[in-house]
């Protein structure tokens, strides 16, 4: 598994695999505590970006390909990521305007309504299952890199 | 690191300066009639009854739920996935041959 950071593919893989963790770890509030839960959130936006960065070039060229003759399983996987995003966005925005560790550690008073309350609740319970559906239209690549990977490990 | 660094201040600047903007535009939902009601009627959760559960639950059964809200939909659409390739695969030599 050391050659990792030499194949995207496999960078792919282990960045997603702890960002997977890791998304699973913040969306426990009622096992982490609400602060740990937020002070993790903040956290979790590291491997959310580099998730984006290393399907740079796929989200470059998502739009024309939407716009151009592609299946309707890609079409279907790029109007989903993109949804994906703008909920996770929505998770994160509406978390940061109900947090109630972050803002008064950082001394900003902050009045919480009751709209992002229930925003941020419901936003963080549809994700899941959205996600569900974003890794099911990965699965082969999962499953084959899953495979690999453990093969290398065997290996060596 | 190669593939995250390459380029790294360019990019990285564009998906935080994106991501931003569309974070901003969502805070104006706040604006909405829509939030206006959810703030007039307000929202409260779990604040309710404590069921008596065992203390080590409240560790297992947040990932149990998560697992079953991402796992259920991401089986569902293996199945329908792996489904809509069988038939695909039945029904094309079919067309061929006719």
């Amino acid at each position: 598994m050391s050659d990792w950071k030499q194949n995207l593919q496999k960078t792919r893989y282990v960045m997603d695999v702890f960002f997977l963790i890791g998304f699973m770890i913040v969306s426990a509030p009622q096992a982490t505590g609400v602060p740990l839960h937020e002070w993790f959130s903040v956290v979790l936006i590291v491997p959310f970006v580099i998730h984006l960065l290393l399907h740079w070039d796929w989200a470059k060229a998502s739009f024309k390909r939407l716009c151009s003759k592609v299946t309707m399983k890609e079409r279907f996987n790029i109007v989903w990521s993109y949804l994906i995003y703008l909920m996770m966005l929505l998770v994160f925005v509406s978390g940061f305007l109900v947090s109630e560790a972050i803002f008064p550690f950082l001394d900003i008073s902050l009045e919480i309504q009751a709209f992002w309350s229930k925003l941020h609740h419901d936003s963080a319970t549809f994700i899941m299952p959205m996600l569900g559906v974003h890794l099911a239209l990965h699965w082969s690549w999962m499953v084959k890199f899953t495979k690999r990977m453990m093969t290398k490990e065997k290996a060596a | 690191m190669k593939y995250v660094n390459y380029r790294l201040k360019p990019r990285l600047l564009i998906v935080v300066g994106i991501s931003l903007l569309v974070s901003l535009l969502l805070i104006l939902l706040e604006l909405t009639p829509w939030a206006e009601q959810i703030n007039l009627q307000g929202y409260s959760h779990g604040d309710g009854e404590k069921r008596d559960i065992p203390s080590y639950m409240r560790y297992i059964l947040p990932f149990v739920k998560e697992l079953i809200l991402i796992g259920v939909p991401m089986l569902l659409t293996v199945s329908v996935m792996k489904l809509y390739g069988f038939l695909k695969r039945l029904i094309k030599p079919k067309i061929i041959k006719s």
